[in-house]
């Protein structure tokens, strides 16, 4: 590292980079992608873990009282006794349970304690099995195996005990394990009663980016099974066996950590919208408010396709949270066999309501379109009603030649970093804070093989990182590495993370972030959804 | 798809025994090899003539994993007919075929029962496989009063006539509904009616 610049978030607004080089918050009222209407729960990126480390140690849960989403829901639309028709076995318990604040442990090994222990098991002597960049491991509290990214977790018992015993040991003192570091190797646990959760990983990224992967895989189980199923299978019997409830959810955890190690939205808590034309986009959110609004109990209607949002509307009251929305993109895409038929479906959003389901109309628009429309309601008598509402919204968008307009999109509608005109640049990754989109380029060389691609989404980590420092986060981080320059630049309306070329100087770097910044602005209209439309 | 459904019929068996196979081969009349546990359960109608009249046969596909036992009974309830499929290479698959036979009798006491073995080209390619034997079923399901087909959705055998045996024992059970429904055959005549221009 040649040389860098960082900018705390106590320091002048303003920083002088060199002679005469000012850069300040020049486009205050101009900053693109910033929207009064917001249809998604803003997120910082790191909020998530953040809150989560607070309240991991509650006993487990956050108890669904009178006032659970889908029970509001229920109350408005029905006005009737019927509340409970739609959550299926939630049990309710008022009573709040004592948060123990712990403070954080860290406890420093330097030899992978595990390897020792266990020289019983086959997979701890093949390395093939230890060199993987980073295992993920899922175990109720009472040490029985539940998932593992790689291998078979029914051959890891002894392996899973040691992690368990960890845990206790640690929880002996009411305190709570975070992690160890070992040399390269993290070991980052979360612990969410009645489940651990650990990673071990030897890659950039850090111990919070770490634990908000944690609570991805986390939420991905809730969202199969409700929280309040979990804790009530285990109260039943603590030596329960989880795999019989989660028969077939490999897929999903599979398909979601693959994307956490490359996709930026979950680093950046944020959604890409599919590029379309406001007049297209208009038409297709209108069309699903048209056939939806009359439908009682339908909380939220929603268009997406290759990880992209095309259109979402809502029940007025209710947002969706960015970290559900990933929830609903992995579910589409891990599940292959959606694309052939109508389906019905219990969903639980664990930011929405952890302790309910919610009951989802899943379905692609046509067979010559890629964009599944997701309706997602708390009566789960409902699926012919949504049926027909589906089929008329096909039709509509049909008519107006919208099935045609997402098809040209989604061919189409990337860009590269060309198209900003500032030839030093080479990718960026831009998050608008208030709306909780982001928006960034096609790969481009040299970062047009799987390994730089790689390599550059550690370096964003990184960056990220430093930003988002707990002791010292900064406001602006400039560095310059061996084969790029990166800028990271945070104010209350955006983050910015840059990559530009390695002997771009200070100066030249700043004047394509601004022209980066005004050319996002002119495209703003096409690149996210600036508002938020309701049924 | 949204029509109107005439006959429901639901889908029960243990987890990968094979009933969104037998589905997709009713339905689309094609085979995949690879496995994909359903969420949920999904939907399907295909429509089937019977004594001459088109009928709309409503098809629920529910997840085999028990944690959507709860909620499978807004699938039953209500169905015409109920396909319970088993796995011939599976003698488990059996045993939680006869639960959902008894959880249909205790709750939806009008539903017919199928009883569907499946996977029937393995046994046929190596017999040494079959943990499940032909008469023992077929005892079984003249005890429950059901009809019983052994298929195979990879070669298609019998699935045809399973459905088409449902149909038909609909219609005779229930001819006053098949008398209101559409024909079949499409009568084109001519409009008598004049048409005028305004």
């Amino acid at each position: 590292m040649a040389e860098q610049v960082e900018v705390g978030v106590a320091g002048k607004s303003s920083l002088n980079c060199t002679d005469g080089d000012v850069v300040t918050d020049v486009l205050k009222d101009d900053t693109p992608g910033v929207s009064g209407e917001v249809m998604l729960v803003n997120t910082d990126s790191f909020e998530e873990c953040n809150h989560d480390l607070d309240t991991q140690f509650s006993g487990g849960e956050e108890i669904s009282g009178p006032d659970s989403p889908i029970r509001k829901v229920q109350r408005e639309q029905d006005g009737s006794n019927e509340l409970a028709v739609g959550i299926s076995n939630v049990s309710l318990n008022h009573e709040e349970e004592e948060k123990t604040e712990s403070e954080e442990t860290v406890l420093d090994a330097n030899e992978e304690e595990e390897d020792e222990e266990s020289t019983d098991e086959e997979y701890l002597k093949s390395s093939e099995w230890i060199l993987k960049e980073k295992h993920v491991f899922i175990l109720s509290e009472s040490g029985k195996p539940i998932y593992t990214r790689h291998g078979k977790e029914d051959r890891l018992v002894t392996l899973f005990g040691v992690m368990q015993a960890l845990v206790s040991f640690v929880a002996d003192n009411d305190d709570v394990i975070r992690c160890i570091v070992a040399g390269n190797h993290k070991f980052v646990f979360l612990v969410k009663s009645p489940l651990i959760l650990v990673a071990v990983s030897h890659t950039v990224a850090s111990v919070p980016q770490l634990i908000m992967q944690l609570t991805y895989v986390h939420n991905q189980i809730v969202s199969v099974l409700t929280a309040s199923a979990l804790t009530r299978m285990f109260e039943k019997r603590r030596n329960y066996d989880f795999r019989h409830l989660l028969g077939g959810t490999e897929r999903l955890l599979d398909h979601l950590l693959n994307l956490l190690d490359s996709h930026p939205s979950f680093l950046l808590g944020a959604i890409q919208c599919l590029p379309l034309n406001c007049s297209v986009r208009d038409t297709i959110t209108n069309t699903i408010i048209q056939y939806c609004s009359k439908i009682k109990n339908l909380v939220f209607g929603l268009i997406i396709c290759q990880n992209q949002l095309i259109s979402l509307v809502r029940m007025k009251k209710f947002l969706l949270h960015p970290a559900d929305l990933h929830l609903l993109f992995n579910l589409v895409n891990a599940t292959e066999s959606l694309k052939t038929s109508e389906n019905w479906m219990p969903i639980c959003l664990p930011k929405f309501d952890p302790n309910g389901y919610l009951y989802g109309h899943v379905s692609y628009l046509a067979d010559d379109c890629e964009a599944c429309l997701l309706l997602l309601t708390v009566d789960k008598e409902q699926f012919f009603t949504l049926s027909e509402a589906k089929q008329k919204i096909v039709d509509r968008l049909r008519r107006h030649h919208c099935l045609e307009g997402i098809n040209v999109a989604i061919r189409s509608s990337a860009y590269t970093v060309r198209a900003v005109g500032a030839p030093e640049l080479r990718h960026f990754l831009y998050k608008s804070k208030t709306t909780a989109q982001f928006t960034c380029p096609e790969f481009t060389p040299p970062y047009h093989t799987d390994e730089e691609q790689k390599r550059l989404y550690g370096m964003y980590q990184l960056i990220h990182h430093r930003v988002h420092s707990a002791s010292r986060p900064l406001k602006m981080v400039y560095m310059v590495m061996d084969t790029e320059t990166l800028v990271g630049w945070v104010t209350k309306e955006f983050e910015l993370y840059a990559a530009l070329e390695p002997l771009v100087t200070k100066s030249n770097a700043i004047v394509f972030v601004n022209k980066l910044l005004r050319w996002i602005k002119n495209e703003e209209n096409k690149l996210f959804i600036l508002n938020s439309p309701t049924f | 798809m949204s029509g109107k459904v005439d006959l429901k019929v639901v889908m029960l068996g243990q987890i990968s025994c094979g009933k969104t196979s037998v589905v997709e081969r009713f339905i689309y009349n094609r085979f995949n090899n690879n496995y994909q546990n359903t969420i949920g359960a999904a939907f399907g109608a295909r429509y089937l003539d019977v004594q001459g009249k088109r009928i709309c046969l409503g098809l629920w596909d529910t997840a085999g994993s028990e944690r959507y036992e709860a909620m499978s009974r807004i699938y039953y309830r209500d169905a015409k007919a109920a396909v319970i499929c088993y796995d011939i290479t599976n003698s488990k698959s059996l045993d939680r075929a006869k639960f959902w036979v008894s959880e249909l009798q205790r709750s939806e006491e009008s539903c017919k029962l199928y009883l569907c073995g499946t996977k029937l080209d393995v046994v046929q390619d190596d017999p040494h496989r079959r943990q499940v034997d032909y008469h023992d079923v077929n005892d079984y399901a003249e005890q429950i009063c059901g009809k019983f087909f052994e298929t195979s959705s990879k070669t298609g055998h019998n699935i045809e006539e399973l459905f088409a045996c449902i149909v038909e024992e609909y219609a005779e059970d229930n001819a006053e509904i098949i008398a209101t429904l559409d024909k079949s055959t499409i009568i084109l005549k001519e409009e008598n009616k004049s048409k005028r221009c305004c």
